[in-house]
């Protein structure tokens, strides 16, 4: 059974048809287009699939599309303040290695996002406890802690 | 590679660099594209149905139901698919293969195998179709556990192979003369060791998509390191030229060598979309990735050395049994690898070692970084703590004594070049300050009493190239274009370790251009040159080998080109930066868009360079100190700071090379201390097929980790001397948490993963 669901995705508004069962992740996945949020596990224990829904971290698997209802919902494809531009996260990703594979890398990049909004000089403790949801399987997230306070010093440098 | 050879010296200008790797750009704005991302019009979802018995014939299987059901296309069996006896690990050149899988068989061999495939209009439909699905089995006595499984009488699982379940005949090394070495031992130890079967777990559950065209050519996109592979065995099965098969691999989400066999459902995928005419993509579960899936080959190992009272050791006996699951897969590699490899690490002249691969009832085990090698090592490495426990010398004394050198005959039976084990294992000594850890005062801190700190080292050697068991061969394609940038074309998968990054670091500094003039083709086996594929730490040491030869003659012939334009001799010029010039006149000089633009009634020239590389095999080295924190009231083990120092030749991209060896560790310590895929000993089922009850190492169980790498001992073999990187940490780290937990608590644990239920039952047991 099909509903009409409206919801802004990265800053624009989409309405689509989709089944009550659907999830947000195969929503923004198939229905959307947007491919970079990643499935993992389909059932909410890798993070590969965090999003932020109105500022908040979920993972895209667990929640129905039509819960997105109204909602704001951003995607790693959200994440450059413009084109040829970077988000200083992506760019501390790149300097320092973060990311091998990559597969985890948007959900973890949208969970460092939402960790630097409310804490913008984390400790590593912090960083370490903000993370404890995603799951990466090639870097021993050495490096993400790395890139997370290199990104977290820019942004404190960069703030008038 | 002749050890004579002399390693090129220069000022490099790109290479030990960490550039900026291109492929994480697409990876952190999420435009990277993975298979599983890949929608065709039309395209059909596949699903597998697989048995709920570990051992069993198919009296009967009816898909009548599944058929009729709504949105449902297609519905294989054994009866319906080609019946075509094909190996699990299709490796060309190697002698160490088995052929024993069959697409679908009517034979179940272990739970969870396929034994049906749906395709249908949509992931749900395909699903529920497979509960239409109706088998009537006849139950066969089924056996879990390797010891079972070599019985006289067990039951046997495959009528291929030398029989008694095992996979090949037992693997046989000697060296020296064992009996004369033992009398000659002042003392002898003795043990049992054992491994669990740990899962690689890569983030990406396989996937493949399948796509037929009008010509009756197969396009086939998949997540694998060895296209290769894929497409020469899919054509061997299908019956297809290797003109109508091509395999494409983007961007993929991990692999750590278990995505380098020949899987069930791709041939199943290639087979629906054959039948429908449609386009099909089969996408594993996460479940999937682990029944389905490949793991480490558990393990069960006996040791026995003799030593001299001045801790040289005079003789090694050794028996491993490596449980290969329900196929062979790499069990023949992993057993020659891992029981080979057990003549070497630490010197001794009279070895006898005896390996065997047993097929068990169990989900099918593959390669995973580290290859049979984690396994031996892990026993030979904790027996060597306890001979300097037994002689009361430091372990790092007894250690750096014993460990291979320079001359002394590798595992590929070839001389080690260089110092590497010894240099890292001293340089660890040094800056960790060991003597004075190692002499420390152990009284526990009195406001945490029960928490017990120890410190373990671990010791390693690994082969970049899978050499002498595979005759390898590293191809690579370079072109100039008329622009002056550059194209490398590459079979090399890029599992995510940046290794197309390392290998047009290397293109672009032997030819002499700029690193972002350099771009790379990979993954399309109609377009790239042939590709072993990638494993066995080898890309950068083979395939880079391949690509410095390529780039060479390329840049010979621009050289030749600017030369005729400047009007001067070849070997009065040099290339660098993309500018050519005079070198006795730097100023007169052009840019190498302009020496192979066209000009003059020049036209613009199609120069390309072909590397072929067939290398032996390099070692590289480790030495891992590890300190870690047992809590003797809930058995948790903590490792809390790792001092991993590699040896891995010239760094071609020191960051890229680093998060090698910290996602190694990760992997390593989650072995030791809490990964086991766990199979139900009573039914085969498993227990734990899912990310929350596998338990792997998170980002709050991670240590501090200082990582030093040494260019202790470059190889002439890889470019300016690289060597492999990619397995030698999960290889150290395991021994290392061993023996600082019995430095913490002072017992000695001979197997992995060693779960705090263990720790807290030998601790009662010592009565502590």
């Amino acid at each position: 059974m099909k509903r009409m669901v409206e919801f802004i995705v990265n800053g624009e508004a989409r309405e689509m048809a989709v089944d009550g069962c659907r999830s947000l992740l195969d929503a923004l996945r198939d229905d959307v287009g947007l491919t970079g949020t990643k499935k993992g596990c389909d059932v909410g224990d890798c993070g590969a699939c965090t999003v932020l829904v109105d500022g908040e971290p979920v993972n895209a698997c667990l929640m129905l599309a039509v819960e997105a209802e109204g909602r704001s919902v951003e995607t790693v494809e959200g994440l450059q303040p413009g084109v040829d531009r970077l988000h200083p996260l992506q760019d501390a990703f790149m300097r320092h290695g973060a990311s091998q594979c990559g597969f985890c890398t948007p959900g973890i990049l949208m969970m460092a996002k939402k960790l630097l909004d409310d804490n913008p000089s984390p400790t590593d403790e912090e960083i370490r406890f903000g993370l404890s949801g995603n799951i990466c399987r090639c870097t021993g997230y050495t490096k993400i802690f790395d890139a997370i306070k290199s990104a977290a010093r820019e942004m404190e440098a960069a703030r008038p | 590679m002749n050890m004579t050879t002399p390693i090129e010296q220069r000022e490099f200008r790109i290479v030990g660099k960490s550039v900026k790797r291109d492929d994480v750009l697409e990876k952190v704005t999420g435009e990277a594209q993975y298979t599983g991302d890949i929608k065709l019009p039309g395209m059909l979802h596949g699903k597998i149905k697989r048995a709920a018995i570990a051992h069993a014939r198919i009296k009967a299987i009816d898909v009548s139901k599944a058929l009729a059901y709504p949105g449902v296309k297609a519905v294989l069996t054994h009866e319906t698919v080609p019946r075509v006896l094909h190996y699990g690990s299709p490796h060309p050149r190697s002698a160490s293969c088995t052929r024993d899988q069959y697409i679908l068989d009517d034979k179940v061999r272990f739970w969870g195998e396929g034994i049906a495939a749906v395709a249908a209009i949509s992931e749900e439909i395909a699903d529920e179709a497979l509960d239409l699905i109706e088998v009537e089995y006849e139950a066969l006595p089924a056996v879990f556990e390797p010891e079972d499984a070599a019985q006289p009488g067990a039951p046997l699982i495959h009528d291929v192979g030398p029989g008694g379940n095992l996979v090949l005949d037992p693997v046989r090394v000697s060296r020296g003369d064992i009996d004369k070495g033992f009398a000659e031992a002042d003392f002898v130890l003795e043990g049992t060791f054992s491994g669990g079967r740990p899962h690689p777990a890569y983030m990406e559950p396989n996937v493949c998509i399948a796509d037929w065209d009008g010509s009756n050519k197969l396009t086939f996109w998949t997540s694998t390191q060895t296209s290769f592979m894929v497409r020469g065995i899919l054509a061997e099965v299908l019956g297809l030229p290797l003109t109508k098969v091509r395999v494409l691999v983007d961007h993929m989400g991990g692999g750590f060598g278990a995505k380098q066999d020949l899987f069930q459902h791709e041939f199943l995928c290639a087979l629906l979309a054959k039948e429908t005419r449609r386009p099909v993509k089969m996408e594993f579960t996460r479940h999937e990735t682990f029944v389905a899936g490949r793991s480490r080959h558990p393990c069960r190992i006996w040791l026995k050395q003799g030593f001299k009272n001045d801790g040289t050791l005079v003789a090694r006996d050794m028996k491993l049994v490596y449980d290969s699951g329900a196929y062979g897969s790499h069990g023949p590699g992993v057993t020659i690898v891992g029981t080979t490899a057990a003549t070497s690490l630490y010197r001794c002249e009279n070895v006898r070692l005896e390996g065997r691969c047993v097929y068990t009832n169990t989900p099918i085990n593959g390669a995973f970084r580290g290859y049979g090698v984690v396994q031996s090592y892990y026993a030979l490495d904790i027996q060597m703590d306890e001979a300097a426990e037994r002689l009361g010398m430091d372990p790092a004394d007894l250690k750096l004594k014993n460990v291979v050198r320079a001359g002394d005959i590798a595992p590929s039976g070839h001389p080690i070049i260089g110092h590497g084990l010894e240099i890292c294992l001293q340089h660890g000594v040094d800056v960790l300050d060991w003597k004075a850890l190692w002499n420390r005062d152990r009284t526990p801190d009195p406001k945490r009493p029960h928490i017990r700190k120890g410190w373990g080292i671990g010791c390693e050697m690994h082969g970049s190239s899978a050499y002498p068991g595979i005759k390898e061969q590293g191809n690579a394609t370079v072109k100039i274009n008329e622009d002056g940038t550059v194209t490398l074309l590459t079979g090399a998968a890029g599992l995510g370790t940046g290794a197309h990054t390392a290998l047009a670091q290397i293109v672009a500094e032997e030819l002499g251009v700029r690193f972002e003039d350099v771009g790379v083709i990979h993954g399309d086996t109609d377009v790239v040159p042939w590709d072993i594929g990638a494993f066995a730490s080898h890309t950068t040491y083979l395939v880079g080998t391949a690509a410095k030869m390529a780039a060479g003659k390329v840049r010979a012939a621009v050289l030749e080109r600017a030369a005729m334009k400047l009007q001067v001799s070849s070997d009065e010029i040099d290339l660098c930066d993309g500018k050519v010039f005079v070198t006795a006149e730097p100023d007169r000089s052009m840019t190498v868009s302009e020496a192979m633009g066209p000009s003059r009634g020049i036209p613009a020239a199609n120069i390309v360079g072909n590397g072929t590389y067939e290398p032996t095999k390099s070692y590289s080295f480790a030495a891992h100190f590890t300190e870690v924190d047992v809590d003797t009231e809930t058995g948790i083990v903590e490792v809390k700071r790792v001092v991993p120092v590699h040896d891995v030749g010239r760094v071609i991209h020191p960051i890229a090379a680093q998060g090698q060896i910290e996602g190694g560790i990760q992997q390593g310590i989650g072995h030791t201390l809490t990964e086991d895929y766990l199979i139900d000993k009573k039914t085969g089922r498993s227990l734990n097929a899912g990310l929350v009850d596998y338990k792997m190492p998170l980002s709050m169980d991670m240590p501090d980790i200082e990582t030093i790498i040494l260019e202790a001992a470059p190889d002439p073999g890889g470019p300016w001397g690289a060597k492999g990187v990619g397995e030698d940490p999960i290889i150290a780290i395991g021994p290392s948490i061993a023996n600082a937990i019995h430095d913490a608590i002072g017992i000695r644990f001979h197997h992995y993963p060693i779960t705090p239920e263990d720790v807290l039952k030998a601790l009662r047991e010592k009565g502590a």
